[in-house]
């Protein structure tokens, strides 16, 4: 046993920037909280997390530049190709306008969304005197800021190992997250407390399945995974196994059907702008993870999980759409109706082809936005007790904000898939991809759900402008620069990527090849 | 690509060529201490005191790790005593303490037939995933532990981290610091109003009407409490009352109290 | 194969044959004379009780120590390895055994500035 010394690793660590520049700011984010005085951390935290966030962005379009081939960096662990840029810059978008709303604070009278403090009990004396107050919990940014971090690694790593780490980075902060709403505490713990024990069988699904590969190709690396798929006569039981096994964990956080039962609780639970950061943000990153895991390593046995994610599909547009015109909760609506484009989106993983990855991608973001900026605006529409959601509340509110009213109605149609709006593009690329892919049968499923998801986006319109405001009616908070400035990006993409996609869906194509 | 797959194909080789045999004394070592395991888990399983429950699976714990040293892992063995036998069970007793020894579940059922439906289903599963994994791993012979243990478990493990995987190491600091916000955004609550110091307490004392002591409760008094005011040998209570401590008034008539209102903060 | 461990269990069949003598030849050993008062159990004269009555939770605050304390444990599962192989990782084991420690430090520095390490 001769002591060998062990070589350093060759890590090139320019394209992992975008991830380091938001796992600093969030580190930057801890500090602040232990230095900065409590009356000045909501400032500061903003700049910082805006900081990263944009310092990710450029490093995103210098890696994009910079590095036309597609290359596997840090021992083989982090893929820099197309997939990873692209929804790494989407995720930033997102992130951008996410932490915007986070840092609003002059909707609600006692100041923002987010509890005074988390560790007061709900209802107790110690908590009148807080929320009189205009604390708040500031830890919201660095969370925030780690589950972006996660987010951005997620669909970035090439073994399963990474992935778990970068999955457990991104859920812990939303499990927090999701439990720090100002009012309504108690659904809001409970939200937390579902979705970390759910989460948590989720994650231990992911753990056995990687722990099945492994068993499989003695590897956790994707492309080794890949390599042991081709060889004949291998122990293909626990290739299955893990296959399974790994998808739970996977659409799980996608929101996918028979794992789609946390969806509206959490939704409607959390406080609204983190709800706005899971349906936009962490979709994204689970998605990008899904397409990574099924094109690099399950390609050559697309034979055995196609059908099962054809069954997966259906359930879920089926489930979500369906489902969606029972509610009377705009968040539980918007929480099924992200279900159902989940559905969607899966038509596009499925297709297993070029156009379904790059369909996919473009549906991604367009819909990451359309989202958040549907919540955005839910942060809005208040009463005395906070957020009015309860639909009957939102009668007759284009009347009252036809400007408002006017920009979720867009919002929602194109949740609908309406031509002119980026909606209409995304379901097009994804729904063509499934065609030309063979799936056929999907598409017609899919086409049918859209269909009675478009009866309930059209109903939510009428009511906000053909019918007569209740007369205690919510109002219409006027907030600060930082939700118009969310509001803003939100229209703005869904517009122009209804009007022109050309430049995107050029861009998104281009982007559309993973290495392996 | 092509690396990776020779390097695999060269390892299986040279581990196929040692195929590992369970040495007696690890025979010896399972006999004894997976029988205790297995005990230990069942107790733990139908005791009726949580306490007792988990220092039966602490019991288990350990035997587990005995198990991982037995089988050449000194790694995982010494991470189930720190991190499980140490760490997570302090947790688990730190829950059960904060919950309270004596409560016990509600056992309504919200969901009618929920607990035969979950039951069946779980029954299921684990027929399903016994039957799979058996038929899958019981036709292969175990490789790849000569070669990994070729220097020693322990370096072995630290070859992998400091090289494959470093930036997922990396990446799992994010994780503690996570915890620690989580843990602390839960359960630290801040001091809104600024603590009274030893200091200032006294420089109060002074500056009032009655620096010495108050009378204690006597001999007539039926309560040892500091707040309950010494009774005079008629029965009426000794002036001035002692401080009132915020939250114990239990007694009428102590508003006007000198030493002020004892304000502390965010609740009690 | 399990010839390193067994020094561990001598020590621990001493340790428990330390804690096993010492109860039972307190008992046989020490002289036995008892009364009424000396069997009873004293509590500052107030019969005890099985639990503290008025405190039957525990303050959330030890929640708080515990979970620090998994934090640093953690972090302690992996210096093991590098102290261990330090000598052949040369200076890229240290640079990110520091990096490392100095991330998780800063969550240190957020609970200690917090007051999270107070005892009030």
């Amino acid at each position: 046993m001769t002591p060998t010394d062990i070589p350093a690793p060759s890590i090139a660590y320019g394209p992992l920037w975008p991830m380091i520049a938001v796992f600093l700011a969030a580190a930057i984010g801890v500090l602040v909280e232990a230095f900065v005085p409590a009356r000045r951390r909501r400032p500061v935290h903003l700049v910082v997390a805006l900081a990263g966030l944009t310092g990710g962005l450029v490093a995103v379009a210098l890696v994009a530049r910079n590095h036309h081939h597609p290359t596997l960096i840090a021992e083989r662990a982090v893929a820099v190709d197309g997939p990873t840029l692209f929804i790494q810059g989407t995720l930033l978008l997102l992130g951008i306008a996410a932490v915007l709303l986070l840092g609003e604070r002059s909707l609600d009278s006692t100041g923002g969304t987010f509890v005074a403090a988390a560790a007061v009990v709900p209802g107790s004396r110690g908590e009148r005197q807080l929320t009189a107050s205009s604390t708040m919990q500031t830890e919201v940014f660095p969370l925030a800021m780690f589950a972006l971090g996660g987010m951005l690694l997620f669909p970035a790593s090439n073994n399963l190992l990474l992935m778990f780490v970068a999955l457990e980075i991104l859920s812990l902060p939303l499990y927090l997250l999701a439990g720090l709403a100002r009012r309504r505490r108690l659904l809001s713990q409970e939200a937390a407390v579902k979705y970390f024990l759910l989460g948590a069988f989720s994650s231990a699904f992911f753990l056995y399945g990687i722990a099945m590969l492994y068993g499989y190709a003695g590897s956790v690396d994707l492309g080794a995974i890949f390599t042991a798929t081709g060889t004949v006569g291998s122990n293909d039981t626990l290739l299955y196994l893990g296959i399974a096994l790994l998808s739970v964990g996977l659409l799980f956080k996608i929101g996918a059907a028979p794992f789609q039962n946390w969806t509206p609780d959490v939704y409607q639970g959390s406080p609204t702008p983190v709800t706005a950061l899971m349906a936009s943000g962490t979709k994204v990153a689970a998605f990008g993870a899904l397409l990574r895991v099924f094109y690099v390593a399950f390609g050559p046995v697309r034979w055995d999980w196609r059908p099962l994610m054809w069954g997966v599909a259906i359930l879920t547009m089926g489930v979500g759409a369906v489902l969606a015109i029972t509610q009377t909760d705009v968040k539980r609506m918007l929480a099924y109706s992200s279900i159902a484009h989940a559905g969607f989106i899966l038509t596009g993983v499925v297709a297993l082809n070029r156009s379904g990855l790059s369909g996919s991608l473009f549906y991604l973001l367009a819909y990451g936005f359309s989202t958040l900026g549907a919540f955005a605006i839910v942060t809005l529409v208040r009463d005395a007790d906070g957020e009015a959601t309860h639909l009957s509340q939102w009668r007759g509110l284009g009347r009252r904000s036809p400007a408002l009213a006017g920009i979720f109605a867009l919002f929602l149609l194109a949740f609908a898939g309406i031509p002119l709006t980026s909606g209409f593009t995304s379901k097009f690329a994804v729904f063509s991809a499934a065609i030309s892919s063979g799936a056929t049968g999907l598409v017609v499923v899919g086409l049918i759900a859209s269909a009675v998801a478009a009866f309930f986006y059209v109903r939510v319109i009428v009511l906000m402008f053909f019918e007569a405001p209740a007369p205690d009616g919510p109002t219409i908070a006027v907030p600060s620069v930082l939700t118009y400035g969310a509001i803003a990006l939100a229209f703005a993409v869904t517009v122009v990527l209804g009007v022109i996609p050309g430049p995107l869906f050029t861009l998104a194509d281009k982007a559309a090849l993973f290495v392996r | 690509m092509s690396t990776v797959t020779t390097a695999t194909a060269t390892a299986t080789a040279t581990v196929l060529a040692a195929s590992p045999q369970t040495s007696v004394s690890e025979a010896v070592v399972f006999w004894i201490v997976a029988p205790v395991a297995i005990a230990a888990a069942l107790a733990m399983v139908f005791s009726r005191h949580a306490v007792h429950a988990a220092l039966l699976l602490v019991v288990d714990f350990f035997c587990l790790a005995v198990l991982y040293a037995a089988q050449d892992a000194p790694f995982l063995a010494a991470v189930q005593v720190i991190v499980y036998t140490g760490a997570i069970m302090i947790l688990f007793l730190f829950v059960l303490m904060l919950v309270g020894v004596d409560s016990s579940d509600s056992l309504v059922e919200t969901l009618r037939g929920q607990r035969v439906a979950a039951a069946a289903l779980a029954l299921g599963f684990v027929v399903l995933l016994i039957g799979a994994i058996g038929s899958a791993t019981l036709q292969m012979p175990s490789q790849g532990l000569a070669a990994a243990n070729a220097e020693g478990n322990v370096i072995g493990i630290a070859r992998l981290l400091f090289t494959r995987y470093v930036f997922a190491f990396e990446a799992t600091s994010a994780l503690l610091i996570t915890a620690a916000l989580g843990a602390m955004v839960l359960a630290h609550k801040e001091q809104v109003v600024p603590r009274v110091s030893q200091r200032e307490m006294s420089r109060r004392r002074f500056a009032g009407a009655h620096p010495t002591p108050y009378p204690s409760p006597g001999v007539f008094a039926r309560h040892d409490a500091v707040d309950t005011p010494a009774l005079l040998p008629d029965g009426t209570a000794a002036e001035p009352r002692p401080p009132v401590l915020e939250g114990s008034s239990n007694q009428a008539g102590r508003a006007g109290d000198p030493a002020g209102p004892g304000a502390t903060g965010s609740g009690s | 194969m399990l010839r390193p461990y067994i020094p561990i269990l001598f020590l621990g069949i001493l340790g428990a044959a330390l804690a096993v003598v010492s109860v039972l030849g307190g008992g046989f050993i020490g002289p036995k004379r008892y009364n009424r008062a000396k069997l009873d159990a004293y509590e500052c004269g107030i019969e005890p009780t099985e639990q503290a009555v008025s405190a039957a939770r525990f303050p959330v605050k030890f929640y708080l120590t515990a979970m620090l304390f998994i934090v640093f444990d953690i972090e302690i599962i992996f210096l093991y390895p590098w102290a261990v192989a330090f000598g052949r990782l040369g200076l890229f084991g240290l640079v990110e055994m520091v990096a490392f420690l100095a991330t998780v430090f800063v969550a240190y520095a957020y609970v200690w500035r917090r007051g999270g390490l107070d005892w009030n």
